[in-house]
């Protein structure tokens, strides 16, 4: 899968969770600066992202992850590991 | 209006029951945390939990079928018998159409929806129960405490998730204070749930091993069972019949942050609120509150705005107010708690004793109150506070103060 | 701080009308809301709520966060904040309180939730589902969403959750605890809450059968719904000139503790519920116009309800109105009791009590003989509101015009 697939489909995420258009979501958007998102619907996120890519990311990862594009690195990370 | 008092006091919970044992227990600083039991933690991170160990429902339950009803609905009836036995009401001069019942919950008969998505999962519906309707909704605590005890006066159930006993308590006040009732069992009651547990775990909430409000590297807090009710009953039927009076309600604080459904506001606007109100309602001077049974979670966040706005109302005063967190011990019993804890202001007041919050090894700078750590202690009580805060942003306090008749 | 509590706006989401006047109307035309479930698969009718888009009521704003009976009362709540003209600068001001009655609440997501922890484990399950796993969810995502920072109570006191709402909000006013607020309740329609009334074996058999206290009755059917009034503390209402469309004159509650196993005790409770809320009222039976019945299709219910209705009013009973909105709207449980509420407001404003949709034929034996399908056209000043759960909680409220 590759990053443009990956984005999109994190772009999905955020659109369900917080009813943003994906195409108002930039590709290095910050997801508390940017975005507005509250730490509950970046949980949720992170859920879907582990949910839909078959995932287990540890916990301390996610502390990390501040912007859409270190979600889709994150993604490419452990994707590149199963 | 007339002036209400607390003249019975039932708590069931997994460090004891009744008063005087789970009083004891609380002063000796006993943890109620144990490796959860009624459901499989393999897949979850965290296994420990505030279960109820050793219930026995049909010891409590004579009228009705013990096994025909929700735990919740069990621990209610256990405490409501023990709060009555504690009050020791002559049941045979109570007129029932004048004796109410007001609960509170934060999610019911949890079990029952747990089954049934058992079933559901496993595709086989045609072998769950027939009782969804007659056990699941959280209206069925308090009526089952009713029909067992043949209460006919107002029913109440209110589920205000982790501030429910305060509002059920606080409903009972009013009803009483109003005439509309001769006696009130108030409380709160709730049972150990896999989707509660489910939902802190999935937050990242719950602490692996101990609960330790206030302490710098507290990790969460820990989900737990109980419950708590009291008998309150108007000044001059308590002085009538000679009852002990334990402390008389003065008065309640409830907002609403309307901020966010799991976090508090950031400036604890609601939670302030809530004890100023409390104040304002009681006539109790904030010098006068000489002990606060505080929410204390245990999570990095409650704690630290708790302790903000506490600080926020009591100014200078706040470093010399003792504010302990029985969760510490008992873990959150969720709609019980507050029910729990305002039963622990009551005893504050009646023995001039404050229970410790346990498990305090090291001061966080940010929490710096007197949160009685690990220890009991002996303290004059005038005026005890209690502060819970819920899902939903809902907040309340409730001030309790010593009985004095001359008052 | 004056006593009286009045009624300064209502709102309303159903499955015959989101306006109340659109209600009355329709009540009065004899139009029914009942029909097939399009929300999940079944093979029973129920009270939908008709391609309900709370975006309709509530924007364009993130409603990811709210379930299906959030935004059921979160538009409910949006509607009669605008009748009653408390606008968002207000309410910056101000703490408007809330008190919703609700009986299964968010069952469905509750379901939803845990069932993904079963399939896939716990590590799946939805962090914004969860904070939709407390039973007060609803009241508190309404809140939220119009900044009611009030008191914020829920109430479940099974099918007379939504009356008993209106009555406890009214006491928080007379108790001097706080001056408006919103009162009412909400339920929605889903696949658990219809599998309860299945297993119970108390579901109506056609919507034709659903009819109170009609001969060929066989069972209720269930509904969905929101309904909300708004009441203040008298004195400041006219204070800020509100407009005062009713007053809560007072209410009463019994509990038959064999919880319908035995039908004089519940009857007996009725009665008692009726009995409490005309003397809290300060009231005889003589100064009652007209009653919004809370009779469903149910075969024993409704028995026992006309009964206490003829052992109260007595010989009144022969002229008494009464209406029964339950074959049109279903049994909507915590919504049950504020829509019969609102619905009787508007029916004391024009003068008419609607006929029972559907009624063929009064049962055998019973007792009630206002009860018809035309309509009543009468004065009405005093309405009583009467909501009854059959497994225990009897509530009864007074509503006056204003």
């Amino acid at each position: 899968m590759d990053s443009e697939e990956i984005r999109n489909q994190i772009k999905g995420f955020i659109s369900n969770a917080a009813n943003i258009d994906p195409s108002q979501i930039g590709d290095n958007a910050s997801y508390k600066d940017d975005l507005g998102l509250d730490s509950l619907t970046m949980l949720e996120i992170s859920v879907d992202l582990e949910s839909e890519f078959d995932l287990i990311v540890p916990e301390e990862e996610f502390a990390n992850i501040k912007t859409v594009q270190d979600s889709v690195d994150l993604v490419h990370k452990y994707l590149a590991t199963i | 209006m007339k002036r209400v008092v607390i003249t019975g006091i039932g708590a069931f919970t997994s460090i004891g029951t009744g008063c005087q044992d789970f009083w004891k227990a609380l002063l000796s600083g006993q943890s109620g945390i144990s490796p959860v039991e009624s459901f499989d933690t393999s897949k979850y991170a965290v296994h420990v939990g505030g279960e109820i160990k050793a219930f026995s429902p049909a010891s409590y339950i004579k009228t009705l079928e013990a096994q025909k009803i929700g735990r919740t609905s069990q621990l209610g009836i256990a405490a409501a018998k023990l709060a009555l036995e504690d009050a020791q009401v002559d049941m045979a001069a109570l007129d029932l159409t004048r004796a109410a019942i007001s609960m509170g919950t934060t999610s019911g008969e949890p079990n029952q929806i747990e089954q049934f998505d058992d079933y559901f999962v496993a595709d086989n519906l045609q072998a769950a129960g027939d009782e969804m309707l007659t056990l699941y909704p959280c209206h069925h605590i308090a009526a089952y405490m009713a029909a067992e005890l043949q209460f006919m006066g107002r029913n109440t159930m209110i589920p205000a998730a982790c501030a429910a006993g305060t509002y059920a308590i606080s409903h009972a006040f009013d009803m009483l204070r109003l005439g509309q009732a001769d006696l009130a069992l108030a409380g709160g009651a709730d049972s150990f749930s896999r989707i509660t547990y489910s939902g802190f775990a999935q937050l990242k909430a719950i602490a692996p091993e101990r609960c330790q409000p206030f302490d710098k590297n507290r990790k969460g807090m820990i989900p737990a069972e109980g419950a708590g009710v009291l008998v309150l009953e108007p000044l001059e039927r308590a002085l009538a019949r000679n009852a002990r009076i334990y402390a008389e309600i003065a008065g309640c604080g409830l907002s609403c942050d309307a901020f966010h459904m799991t976090g508090g506001h950031p400036e604890e606007a609601g939670s302030v609120k809530a004890m100023e109100n409390a104040l304002f309602e009681s006539g109790v001077q904030r010098e006068e509150i000489s002990y606060i049974s505080a929410h204390g979670t245990g999570t990095p966040t409650n704690d630290m705005h708790e302790t903000r706005a506490v600080k926020k109302v009591f100014g200078n005063r706040s470093g010399q107010v003792p504010i302990s967190s029985i969760k510490s011990m008992l873990g959150h019993t969720m709609g019980a708690a507050s029910a729990i804890e305002t039963a622990v202001c009551a005893l504050a007041a009646y023995t001039d004793r404050i229970p410790p919050t346990i498990n305090l090894d090291e001061s966080d700078p940010e929490c710096d109150l007197d949160y009685v750590p690990n220890e009991a202690r002996e303290h004059k009580v005038f005026a005890a506070m209690n502060n819970a805060y819920a899902f939903g942003g809902v907040n309340a306090s409730l001030i309790v103060k010593k009985f004095k008749d001359a008052c | 701080m004056s006593q009286r509590v009045v009624i300064t706006g209502k709102g309303i989401i159903s499955s015959l009308a989101d306006q109340a006047d659109t209600l009355h109307n329709a009540l009065c035309a004899g139009q029914c809301g009942l029909g097939s479930i399009g929300l999940f698969e079944t093979q029973h009718m129920g009270g939908e709520v008709p391609s309900f888009d709370a975006r309709a009521y509530l924007g364009d704003g993130n409603l990811r966060p709210l379930d299906r009976i959030a935004q059921l009362a979160a538009s409910a709540a949006h509607l009669a904040l605008e009748d009653s003209n408390w606008t968002t600068e207000m309410r910056a001001e101000q703490d408007v309180g809330i008190v919703l009655g609700t009986v299964f609440s968010s069952v469905h997501t509750i379901g939803t939730f845990d069932q993904l922890a079963i399939r896939r484990g716990p590590r799946f399950v939805k962090p914004l589902d969860f904070a939709n796993t407390v039973i007060n969810a609803a009241t508190g995502q309404t809140a939220i969403w119009h900044n009611l920072r009030g008191i914020n109570s829920t109430l479940s006191t099974g099918a007379s959750s939504g009356l008993q709402a209106i009555g406890y909000a009214s006491d928080l006013i007379r108790s001097g605890r706080i001056s408006m607020l919103l009162a009412g309740g909400a339920e929605e329609l889903c696949f658990e809450t219809l599998f309860g009334f299945e297993r119970a074996k108390l579901l109506g058999k056609r919507v034709e059968s659903a009819v109170p206290f009609d001969a060929g009755r066989t069972g209720l059917i269930v509904g969905e719904g929101a309904a909300f009034v708004m009441l203040e503390d008298a004195e400041k209402a006219q204070a800020r000139g509100a407009s005062i469309i009713g007053e809560i004159r007072g209410y009463g509650t019994a509990f038959d503790p064999h919880r319908g196993q035995d039908a004089d005790k519940l009857g007996m409770a009725m009665g008692m519920a009726i009995r409490a809320a005309l003397a809290h009222s300060k009231l005889n039976i003589e100064d009652i116009d007209c009653i919004s019945a809370s009779a469903c299709g149910s075969p024993m219910g409704d028995r026992c309800e006309a009964e206490a209705i003829a052992a109260v009013f007595g010989n009144q009973t022969a002229s008494l109105p009464i209406t029964a909105i339950k074959s049109a709207l279903g049994e909507t449980l915590g919504a049950s009791g504020a829509l019969q509420s609102v619905a009787l407001v508007e029916h004391m404003h024009h003068g008419v009590l609607p006929g029972i949709c559907g009624f063929k034929a009064l049962e055998d034996g019973l007792y009630l003989p206002m009860a018809k399908k035309e309509n009543c056209t009468i004065p009405m000043q005093n309405g009583l509101v009467l909501s009854f759960g059959l497994d225990g909680n009897m509530c009864a409220l007074v509503l006056s015009k204003a």
